[in-house]
């Protein structure tokens, strides 16, 4: 492929070059595929929450009939006859709390490996991500006899447990929301007077919010779905929406129960997720776009 | 709101440095004074102004504000307001609040601290900007944002950590006059860090010279130019001539003859290289208090409207500055016209 151009030589675009520019715009039977794939992907997404509602909804549906033989709430009336709404609650819980110490403890744990100021740094952060690598069961079995050896209540060891299966998800997303962080704003806060509770709460926090919120709700989901650590090392003392779940799925004839169970544990991750897609944005946006509004994005970290 | 800064020997050697960021820094800045530090990139500017901040502490050497030491103060008791050389404007708060951000932290009521920081919005020309995002802003009034801020914490010392050599040439000029009528205004003691001579000489009252972490020279703007301390000032500032010679009663002696020390100065006995800047020659006949000599244009090159022409003296190189207009050809015979009062003589 001789590719060369004598030096000197003016080089002018031609029918060849040009006619390549048509390939910098969206052909439009690529925007056709781009929109069927995303099609297809949202139908893979939905198509099994189709049956989850019609079942929520019917008493009887027996197996030829397109659409259940007979609807009602039998399966809502079941699961709050069997405690669902303390259960419920008892997840929410369980995913808050395990959201409240893992995200703080890797937001610190984070922070200190991104300043550098962490010995042996690659030996600690494979230590932080182990978990992930590691299958539960395995640290789990181990970690059981421990804890119960150690007088450890039930509640209290799968808390610390479903806090070190988080920690990985919270270190990782907070390194990225430190390593966009610059501590020019901090510096720049104490020389304006901003004593170091200042810094925090008024530069050091708002701008890495978006990054905790993250945080957090993956967190909140490693507490909010966990199912091994809960049966294991709870041992049934700790009852939560995915034991009820999965107790009920273990039956026969309980679909309209474990249908109206699933689609309620969707429901908390989904508000989440949309109240982060709402507020967890990094920067305001502009409410004024005057004239005078362009901005170079030059010395914008 | 200002304060007198004294730096006594103020020395920074970081960990695993093997020489000193800065050696033995010293100088005074009055109250109201404006002194720039003036070095290139590495010399240890920048770390001077973290030290006196309190952004870095000083591996030894004193640091006083109006006479009482300030090591062991945190940044934020130290009363220095810094401005960077990017803006670093809060981004989740809104223009007002980032130049209310000192009264804030300082326990203002929010609406006191409000009302204030208008008032700096409207020193830096950006009344009616309070509401905006900071986002909303171009990079000229993300600095003047900035400065307002830096103000309205009422800093006993106002450090600016080249806060203007992100901006455009254009830009940077409006800076150099709002700087000019704050100074005029609030009369703050302002320290400021740059690389630009001509942003120094424009800004400063002083001038601190700095290279390698050692403070060259501390003087005014005109000194700096014509009597530089030594030759490391002399092409730190960006002098050109330099002529070897003998000095014998107060008369240097080289290939451009005997040229006279100025009026009420001495230079001492013995081997000395003449320095006189480029921009102080003059190509024509001599007028009282210059010496003229003659020789040959060597070279010229042109820089925009003005023209860098070299003149063989005697085997001597004398460059000129002069207007591109009125550059003479390669080969010309020409007279160059030294003034006396531009002159000074340095060890070599």
């Amino acid at each position: 492929m001789a590719m060369m151009i004598p030096y000197g030589q003016r080089v002018t675009p031609d029918d060849r070059t040009t006619a390549t520019r048509g390939l910098m715009r969206p052909r439009p039977s690529g925007r056709a595929l781009r929109v069927t794939l995303a099609g297809l992907l949202a139908v893979w997404f939905a198509l099994p929450l189709v049956p989850l509602l019609l079942w929520s909804v019917a008493n009887r549906w027996s197996f030829p009939a397109v659409l259940p033989t007979e609807w009602g709430l039998d399966g809502l009336a079941t699961a709050l006859a069997q405690g669902g709404l303390p259960v419920f609650g008892r997840s929410f819980l369980l995913g808050l709390a395990v959201a409240a110490i893992a995200t703080p403890l890797g937001a610190l744990a984070a922070r200190a490996l991104t300043m550098g100021r962490v010995p042996a740094a690659r030996l600690v952060s494979a230590i932080l991500l182990a978990p992930l690598a590691l299958p539960a069961f395995v640290a789990v079995m181990g970690l059981t006899i421990v804890l119960l050896r150690a007088q450890v209540p039930a509640p209290a060891a799968v808390l610390l447990l479903l806090v070190a299966a988080a920690l990985p998800y919270t270190v990782y997303t907070m390194r990225v929301a430190y390593a966009a962080h610059d501590l020019a704003y901090e510096d720049e806060a104490r020389t304006l007077g901003a004593s170091p509770a200042h810094v925090l709460w008024r530069v050091h926090l708002p701008l890495v919010a978006p990054g905790l919120a993250r945080a957090a709700f993956l967190a909140f989901l490693v507490g909010w779905s966990d199912y091994v650590v809960t049966v294991l090392v709870g041992g049934g003392t700790l009852v939560t929406l995915p034991l009820l779940v999965g107790s009920y799925a273990a039956g026969v004839g309980n679909d309209a129960v474990v249908a109206v169970l699933s689609l309620t544990a969707i429901v908390p991750p989904l508000l989440l997720l949309l109240a982060l897609g709402r507020f967890g944005r990094r920067y305001p946006t502009a409410r004024f776009a005057g004239p005078t509004a362009s901005r170079s994005p030059k010395g914008s970290p | 709101m200002s304060a007198t800064l004294t730096l006594d020997a103020l020395t920074k050697t970081f960990d695993g440095a093997a020489h000193p960021a800065v050696d033995a820094v010293s100088f005074t800045v009055a109250a109201g004074e404006c002194l720039a530090i003036l070095g290139p990139s590495g010399s240890g500017k920048s770390t001077v102004l973290r030290s006196i901040a309190g952004l870095d502490v000083p591996s030894s050497g004193r640091i006083l504000v109006d006479g009482t030491e300030v090591a062991g103060l945190a940044p934020e008791r130290r009363g220095m307001a810094m401005v960077f050389q990017r803006p670093l404007l809060f981004p989740h708060l809104s223009v007002l609040d980032n130049v209310a951000f000192a009264g804030t932290v300082a326990g203002q009521p929010r609406r006191e601290a409000r009302a204030d920081a208008a008032q700096f919005l409207d020193l830096v020309q950006l009344g009616g900007f309070g509401s905006r995002a900071v986002t909303a802003l171009s990079g000229g009034q993300e600095q003047r944002v900035a400065l307002a801020r830096a103000l309205a914490a009422r800093p006993r010392v106002l450090l600016l950590d080249e806060p203007f050599s992100a901006l455009d040439p254009a830009l940077r000029t409006d800076m150099h006059e709002l700087l000019a009528q704050i100074r005029a205004q609030l009369n703050p003691t302002v320290v400021m860090v740059t690389h630009d001579r001509d942003e120094a000489a424009v800004v400063a009252d002083t001038v601190a010279l700095l290279t390698a972490g050692r403070l060259l020279q501390h003087d005014s703007v005109p000194r700096l130019y014509s009597r530089p301390a030594s030759l490391a000032v002399s092409r730190l500032m960006g002098g050109r001539n330099e002529v070897e010679g003998t000095v014998s009663e107060g008369v240097h002696y080289s290939a451009l003859g005997a040229i006279a020390a100025p009026e009420g100065e001495q230079w001492p006995d013995g081997v000395g290289v003449l320095v006189v800047r480029q921009e102080a020659l003059r190509l024509g006949e001599p007028l009282p208090g210059e010496a003229g000599v003659r020789g040959v244009v060597a070279a010229s090159a042109l820089r925009g409207p003005r023209a860098h022409v070299v003149v063989d003296v005697n085997g001597a190189a004398l460059e000129c500055e002069t207007a591109a207009i009125s550059a003479p050809e390669v080969g010309t015979e020409v007279t160059v016209s030294i003034p006396l009062a531009g002159c000074a003589v340095l060890a070599a």
